[in-house]
């Protein structure tokens, strides 16, 4: 029944765990974290992944090729450069693998890239989000054992994972990535359905609502590839004609899109700014009340030369997180719960009994954790519905582990002795097929 | 098992790259440039598996074979050749050895099976190869011949593509011929310098050849950025290693490499040859490859127009163009001469970002203007500067090129003979060579317009490359008899649309002819326009520099972003090409580099819950209005007590960073290294290696496990080179 070992001799996630620890095994597992924004992997025992890949992928699309309907641009360096006619796709919706051609040769791209040259000759440990269903697990199982032809694999979730890179064996992970943020309760390593939440409130959301909101202030987002050089801006008022380059053709859409990521991410990093309080941000920001007290403003250069200053207009995307209306850009459909609500919804969930341990061991992780001050909302938010001096948010400080935190706890938990034991063999997977997966690992 | 104690003189050093590998023997006082060059690729055997440094021809009785000088060898009766040339031994002291039949099937075998063999004919010979014309011509055991031809490179196989191991067997067999030449005693630990793009499964691979069949104490590997990185001796940097066929961008933090975000981009110096190759449909890739090399080919400042251009692109932000191309007298006709080349033969180290932010560019441009008036205005000018023997032929030639000018004001470029090259991938390796690297801007400078092969400077040619003393040096076929023909023949034929095709090609029939019959390497001019200005033109600073703004952006630490940015390396061969580090810290700072009037450097850490005069959240831009701020550095101490005191209240909160990088510096140059000065430090990878090794072998003695020693890799196997 349990699907992972005990927390028992787990190591701190900054320790390298000792050449014994390995149990003799001559060859290292490897640990592939596949995700939306990114596709990472490492060796199993190293504190960090090797490699970080984006799952984006290009195709110069081609109905002649039969396989992936197209030409294949997978890695950081192909889909940077302009190419005719490339688009800019992903092989995951929804969080979970949709287009398995691509995403097996990504996560083949992964492996090979700078670990290792023999897929075959490693055991292999993949996680998974909570939500992944019996098909796709399966056909997970399938890739690794048939198309890697790996000699023994298991599947994590990756909320587990999250609580074990963090050292707590019982957890209420919260994990703010590219498409989702997910909330996963986490008892003695076992991972909750019941209670586990995900709202599409993450990084791309806030990319969404960034570029909306720089449409809407008129500001050219010509991303660095498309441009010779910044233009001089003398005068604010009077945009300078922008010095693109040409190619020769118009470089689509999708990877427009993409490029823009990239400076859209820099001002997330640099500018974007979590309101730390709940419920307190203007409800209208164009008409802030007198007595409101001063922000400092921030500038932001953009490829093109332009620079603007924000000021309470920062914080308007990261609210959105938290307050879904106040979103620049209207969501369609149904409106989500915030992040604070789905945690509290999640909490609700549970039985009684094991609230408070949740709530003093709520576990923060993923990229988009690191927006300047959102654990102060979050903390703020949740003491606010939970008052009393329970509530208690554990975050990793240093910024690779709250990035790499499940791809971290995979690594732990594939270099611990006791996880020898839960690998599935390609014997096993060869006498039993593709649905050893559902009996081995639930 | 502490390290048994190494000598510096016991240090065996390998720089495996795409083009070429570096090697040394032991440890030098003052640490030099790689002592030998070997070309990264290796030739099939005669047996199947097996690997030869050079190629080596079978020529049965009777055959004919025509040699590079354009004699031609003939196979006699029981393998001798009849005819072979006769070499000068004053000035090449070429292993022309007649060996036994045993002595020629045991030099070529390198297999890996015959590893231990040793190969005394082929490790004698790689020590006095040089790059000219030699050979090994060995008896064949009934009436055939072998000859080694150096030079050819048909049928060779390249071991590493893009840095990666692409053909193991070949690999191996370098690593072996390479250990085989230096022949070091059984003391001899080897430090290897390791590319970017190895896996891990690569370097367990080599630990465990390197263990096994040389059979060595003691076995390292560093990183080729590390090593880049420790010659420079700075603990935060951004090292750009332009290579062949790649480039490697690697951000190093604390002296750590950021491993997950490093990355290698396409692009190299083998993509300026395709580049101008294109521009130069009618240049075969030697010429390319030589053009690029050579003094004329170089990438101009920003803000420099191309002669006879418009600048409509090559704008700048630092600064309008300057309405040259009058001065230059190059209105008349799009093919206008520009001596760019010769003037800059000087002033090689010429730091345009520097003049530029100096703000004397005016004058350097007046300087450079006035220099070009000169050259037009007569010889005298140009001559001064020149070494005497050349004068001669200058002027004559100058002559010839003063018509040109006159009309079209055409460009010459000489081909540098071999040893003279200006390498780009493989840069030259024995202490002679700065000498020619130095002697080689003014040859071609100066000879840009020779007329055929002048006796004059020849022999001063073939005795620098006497001196070199490299063990199978690179050996492109540029000057061999057979492949030089077949390369002109090719390049005329291709010729038809450049526009001075027809010029050209007659000039280089006659010059065919008229080399046709010396030996020796040979020269000719080509006439390139202005597409020598444009070799960087196909995109590789783009992409170099985008690559590199993502690999720093997506570095972890946020506060180390802007020290990687301040302590800029570039190196590796490919970035030798005249102006081009300028150009790349140019495209740089140009595009990614953000306005310091933004005044982000002092506002950015303000936390919003300090009231603050300025902003009241209004959206009104106003840049630069906190550079005049007199308190600005105190703000910024202010802000950021108060954001550390913030973070510590609120957990959790990882400080925000600024939006950068703000400014853009190249790191210094060491410059202890007297011997490393003339050579350039483009492969400074070599110095950081004997520094590496001097430490991991000679001070350390293996206590902070630098390095694998035999005992540990008996415990651990090859995984040991993981643990260093």
């Amino acid at each position: 029944m349990a699907s992972t070992p005990q927390m028992t001799g787990v190591l701190p996630p900054t320790t390298k765990p000792a050449e014994l620890e390995y149990g003799g095994d001559e060859v290292s597992a490897l640990v592939l974290d596949p995700g939306t924004g990114t596709t990472r992997c490492g060796f199993a025992g190293e504190d960090t992944p090797k490699t970080c890949v984006p799952t984006y992928y290009g195709i110069i699309p081609d109905p002649e090729d039969q396989k992936y309907f197209g030409k294949l641009k997978i890695g950081e360096n192909p889909i940077n450069s302009v190419v005719d006619g490339m688009e800019i796709r992903n092989p995951m919706s929804d969080g979970v693998v949709e287009n398995w051609e691509v995403a097996t040769e990504i996560w083949r791209h992964c492996i090979e890239y700078r670990l290792s040259s023999r897929v075959e000759e490693h055991p292999l440990l993949v996680t998974e989000p909570i939500w992944n269903p019996l098909k796709k697990r399966e056909k997970t199982t399938e890739i690794v054992f048939e198309d890697f032809n790996a000699p023994a694999y298991f599947l994590v979730k990756s909320a587990v994972c999250e609580s074990f890179a963090n050292s707590k064996p019982s957890a209420l992970v919260v994990d703010m990535g590219h498409a989702y943020t997910s909330v996963t309760p986490i008892i003695d390593g076992i991972p909750l359905r019941k209670g586990s939440e995900r709202t599409p409130l993450a990084g791309q959301h806030l990319n969404n609502q960034l570029r909306h909101q720089f449409g809407e202030l008129g500001i050219r987002m010509a991303p660095w590839l498309t441009l010779k050089s910044k233009s001089p801006y003398t005068d604010l008022a009077t945009a300078p004609p922008l010095r693109t380059k040409d190619f020769g053709f118009e470089p689509h859409q999708s990877f427009l899109d993409l490029q823009q990521d990239r400076f859209i991410h820099e001002f997330k990093e640099c500018v974007s700014e979590t309101w730390p309080e709940a419920k307190t941000f203007p409800a209208d920001i164009n008409n802030l009340p007198d007595n409101f007290r001063g922000i400092a403003d921030k500038a932001f250069e953009f490829p093109d030369g332009y620079q603007r200053r924000f000021g309470i207009d920062r914080f308007l995307a990261p609210e959105s997180l938290f307050n879904p209306s106040v979103s620049p850009k209207a969501l369609t459909g149904d409106l989500p719960k915030g992040i604070a609500e789905m945690i509290k919804d999640s909490i609700d969930h549970l039985d009684a009994d094991i609230r408070a341990n949740m709530l003093n061991n709520i576990v923060v992780v993923g990229g988009t954790s690191l927006l300047y001050r959102i654990n102060e909302r979050l903390n703020h938010e949740l003491m606010t519905m939970f008052p009393g001096p329970r509530v208690k948010i554990h975050s990793p400080g240093q910024i690779p582990e709250r990035k790499y935190s499940a791809w971290l706890g995979g690594s732990i938990l594939a270099s611990c002795g006791a996880f020898h034991q839960l690998w599935i063999s390609k014997q096993e997977y060869d006498e039993v097929g593709a649905n050893i997966i559902e009996r081995r690992a639930k | 098992m502490v390290g048994p104690g190494f000598r510096d003189d016991h240090i065996l050093l390998i720089a495996p790259g795409s083009k070429s590998t570096l090697a040394q023997l032991g440890l030098p006082e003052s640490f030099t440039p790689a002592k030998l060059r070997f070309p990264t690729r290796m030739f099939p055997g005669l047996e199947e598996g097996q690997y030869l440094p050079n190629k080596v021809h079978e020529l049965k009785e009777g055959e004919e074979m025509l040699l590079r000088n354009g004699e031609v060898m003939t196979a006699g009766p029981n393998g001798k050749p009849l005819k072979k040339r006769k070499v000068d031994s004053a000035s090449k002291p070429s292993t022309t050895t007649q060996t036994s039949t045993d002595g020629a099937a045991k030099s070529a075998d390198t297999t890996m099976a015959d590893a231990t063999d040793g190969r005394e004919a082929n490790g004698e010979e790689g020590g006095d190869e040089d790059e000219e014309m030699n050979g090994t011509k060995g008896e064949g055991s009934t009436s055939r011949l072998f000859y080694e031809d150096d030079d050819d490179e048909e049928g060779a196989v390249w071991c590493m593509d893009q840095g990666r191991i692409v053909n193991w067997e070949a690999f191996f067999a370098l690593l072996l011929h390479v250990h085989e030449t230096l022949n070091p005693t059984f003391h001899t630990p080897i430090l290897m310098i390791s590319q970017p793009c190895w896996t891990c499964t690569d370097k367990e691979r080599i630990c465990q050849f390197i263990f096994e069949k040389l059979k060595t104490p003691g076995f390292g590997m560093m990183d080729a950025a590390a090593a880049i990185n420790s010659a420079y001796n700075v603990q935060h940097s951004l090292v750009i290693d332009v290579g062949y066929e790649k480039t490697d961008i690697t951000a190093l933090i604390d002296w750590n490499i950021q491993e997950v975000n490093r990355t290698t981009i396409p692009f190299g110096g083998h993509s300026m040859n395709q580049h101008l190759q294109k521009l130069l449909p009618g240049l075969s890739e030697d010429e390319v490859e030589q053009l690029k090399r050579s003094n004329i080919c170089e990438i101009l400042p920003a803000g420099v127009p191309i002669p006879g251009e418009e600048e409509a692109d090559r704008d700048t932000v630092m600064r309008p163009p300057e309405p040259t191309t009058i001065g230059m007298g190059g209105v008349a006709q799009p093919k206008s001469l520009d001596e760019e080349g010769d003037e800059e033969e000087d002033e090689g180290v010429t730091n345009i970002a520097a003049i530029v932010a100096s703000g004397k560019t005016q004058e350097y441009l007046a300087k450079k203007e006035k220099e070009k008036a000169d050259k037009k205005a007569g010889l005298a000018a140009g001559e001064k500067r020149l070494p005497n023997y050349k004068r001669e032929n200058n002027s004559f030639l100058y002559v010839e090129k003063v018509q040109d000018a006159v009309v079209g004001n055409g460009q010459d470029l000489t081909e540098v003979p071999e040893g003279e090259r200006m390498d780009v991938d493989v840069a030259p390796s024995t202490t002679e060579e700065p000498k020619l690297v130095e002697e080689a801007p003014a040859a071609t400078g100066s000879d840009g317009s020779l007329p055929p092969p002048s006796e004059e400077n020849r022999p001063e040619v073939v005795k620098t490359d006497a001196d070199n003393s490299k063990p199978a040096p690179e050996a492109e076929p540029s000057k061999g008899g057979p492949s030089l023909m077949e390369s002109m023949f090719s390049a005329t034929q291709d010729d038809d649309d450049a526009k001075r095709a027809q010029e050209k090609a007659l000039r280089r029939e006659e010059k065919k002819r008229q080399e046709a019959a010396q030996s020796g390497e040979r020269r000719r001019e080509i006439e390139v326009g202005t597409e020598r200005f444009k070799v960087a033109e196909g995109g590789i600073l783009e992409a170099i520099a985008d690559a590199a703004h993502r690999v720093v952006s997506s570095a972890d630490n946020y506060n180390m972003r802007s020290e990687c940015w301040n302590s800029l390396i570039i190196a590796g061969n490919g970035s030798r090409v005249k102006g081009f580090k300028d150009a790349l810290l140019n495209t740089i700072i140009s595009k990614y580099q953000v306005s310091p009037s933004s005044g982000t450097i002092f506002t950015s850490e303000l936390p919003s819950n300090i009231p603050t005069p300025s902003g009241t959240g209004t959206n009104t831009p106003q840049p630069s209005s906190f550079n005049s701020q007199p308190n600005a550095l105190l703000l910024q101490a202010a802000a950021n007590n108060a954001a550390l005191a913030a973070a510590g209240q609120h957990h959790l909160s990882i400080p925000q960073p600024n939006q950068g990088p703000s400014s853009i510096k190249v790191a210094k140059i060491p410059e202890y290294f007297p011997e490393w000065k003339d050579h350039g430090f483009e492969e400074c990878m070599f110095l950081g290696a004997q520094l590496g090794a001097k430490i991991y072998f000679v001070t350390d003695q293996g206590v902070s496990k630098g390095f694998v020693t035999r005992a540990d890799y008996n415990s651990q196997g090859p995984q040991a080179i993981h643990n260093i």
